[in-house]
């Protein structure tokens, strides 16, 4: 057989326009993805150097905290800083309060000689009597 | 004196008929062409030296010739016929390919599919012609003007034409600065040929690195039958890409490629024994095998020309004719056209894009039409 006649019985034509079509979608789709590429590399990088900012500042700020109540094996003997320390126990409980009360919280912390520390703070009138037993902080 | 008659008479010298002599003057010419005029000389020198072996006549049942099942040629030949030499060549050349430009202008990919038209458009001349389907899926493959592609879909389809189809293949190969530039010049305006192309985006490692794996995902998925060719193509480019196997790229692209193109060029030109080869069909294929690659060209620079009423970016068409993978053979001839037409326009790097996409197109059509025939 010769001609269009082969061509038909071979199924030529169905072959040569599958394949055609075939061979360029798989190339266009490649073509494609690949142009996408540098995009979603791009989105992804973004995406991650936003994640690790995130997660670097949370760090930062967990360590600005810890910094804050890292409790130092002995009191400055300015009575100020020692009562930065002590205001952030202060900021726990409701006012007036107990001494007894400040106290409990002091030594549950760690804090050194913390009876020494709050009789300061009273003559320092830092500890301010509300009456009734009952003490107001007043921040200097 | 008997004894000396008899050695006379199982000498080639008496043996030889003029099959071999045409056959042998096909293997001067070959060794002619990559020696003296340096025409792809790596794949025209084991070739032509094979043709040179293969003819030499000898007496049929001592096991010396490649057709004789227990020579060893026929085992040297088996990497032909099992498709394992180009699946080879694919590893080396995977890891050769530098797909940064491709990468950095996808669209120029779509001329790596125009090129393989010429595929089709020959299936259907080799059908008209008379050859049986396999025959001629294996004929319509030379378009893609791959050597390796050719071989390996021939092996699989048709491999009493091996030696015929890689010789084609190859020869055009080897005359792409004869068949191309007339017909870029005949397609092409001089303004269209002085188009510059605009500068390449910086890719990056990840996008080579990720390329190989979606590529032969994508591609391998959509043709299985391809996997021989392209999963080794894509691996040798992985290897390349990852820079972690250093060592092992080292070796695919060079002497692992080299061994193989050895084996193949040899064998295959050892396979065309004058009384196998020179046949009415081989002349048939070696038309066919012309037509193949000049229609390949034409469309693909038609399409490129296409393509410009499209895209506000405008491409060169001369780069159509690079998407045929006869790599870098029809870069270089569209880089040289394009400089001769103006010698600031360097187009050699867009053309290699087209290149290394018409390997895929080429490697998708030989699954595609092995799967269509198997």
């Amino acid at each position: 057989m010769y001609g269009l006649e082969a061509i038909n019985a071979a199924n030529g034509w169905a072959m040569a326009y599958t394949g055609a079509i075939i061979v360029f979608l798989g190339l266009v789709v490649l073509s494609f993805v690949v142009s996408q590429l540098n995009r979603v590399l791009s989105f992804w990088e973004n995406l991650i150097s936003k994640f690790k900012q995130n997660h670097t500042v949370k760090q930062t700020d967990e360590l600005q905290d810890k910094d804050t109540s890292v409790v130092p094996h002995h009191f400055p003997s300015d009575i100020k800083e020692a009562a930065r320390y002590y205001s952030h126990l202060i900021e726990d409980l409701d006012q007036p309060f107990e001494l007894t009360r400040l106290y409990e919280i002091s030594q549950q912390k760690g804090f050194p000689h913390p009876h020494i520390t709050i009789s300061n703070f009273r003559q320092a009138n830092i500890l301010v009597p509300a009456g009734g037993g009952l003490f107001t902080w007043s921040q200097p | 004196m008997e004894l000396l008659i008899q050695f006379l008479t199982n000498t080639g010298y008496y043996l030889a008929d003029f099959r071999n002599i045409i056959m042998l003057f096909v293997g001067f010419i070959f060794i002619y062409l990559a020696t003296a005029k340096k025409y792809e000389p790596l794949l025209l020198v084991p070739i032509g030296f094979g043709i040179l072996v293969g003819n030499v006549p000898f007496f049929k049942g001592f096991g010396l010739g490649i057709y004789e099942s227990n020579s060893v040629l026929h085992y040297l030949y088996f990497g032909v016929t099992s498709g394992l030499y180009p699946s080879i060549v694919f590893l080396g050349l995977g890891a050769m390919t530098d797909f940064s430009s491709l990468l950095a202008r996808p669209k120029l990919m779509l001329l790596g599919a125009a090129a393989q038209m010429g595929i089709f458009f020959t299936l259907l001349s080799a059908l008209a012609l008379g050859f049986l389907p396999k025959e001629a899926a294996s004929i319509a493959i030379i378009g893609g003007a791959d050597g390796p592609t050719s071989i390996f879909l021939t092996a699989k389809l048709a491999p009493h034409l091996i030696g015929p189809i890689a010789i084609a293949a190859y020869s055009y190969m080897a005359l792409i600065p004869v068949i191309q530039p007339p017909i870029m010049r005949l397609l092409t305006t001089h303004k269209e040929r002085v188009i510059h192309m605009t500068e390449l985006r910086e890719v990056s490692k990840k996008e080579l690195v990720i390329f190989p794996v979606v590529g032969v995902i994508l591609c391998c998925f959509l043709a299985p039958a391809s996997i021989p060719l392209l999963g080794t193509f894509f691996f040798g480019n992985f290897m390349k890409e990852c820079g972690v196997t250093e060592r092992l790229v080292q070796t695919a692209r060079t002497a692992i490629i080299d061994i193989a193109t050895i084996f193949l060029g040899f064998t295959v030109g050892a396979s065309t024994q004058g009384d196998v080869f020179l046949t009415g069909k081989s002349v048939g294929i070696f038309c066919l095998g012309a037509v193949a690659f000049s229609i390949a060209t034409a469309s693909d620079i038609i399409f490129a020309k296409i393509m410009n009423l499209f895209f506000k970016d405008k491409i060169n068409p001369l780069l159509g004719a690079a998407g045929v993978s006869a790599v870098p053979g029809s870069a270089r001839e569209v880089h040289l056209v394009g400089q001769h037409e103006d010698p600031t326009n360097y187009l050699l790097m867009h053309a290699m894009a087209c290149n290394s996409s018409g390997v895929i197109g080429s490697a998708i059509c030989a699954g595609i039409l092995w799967s269509f025939l198997v």
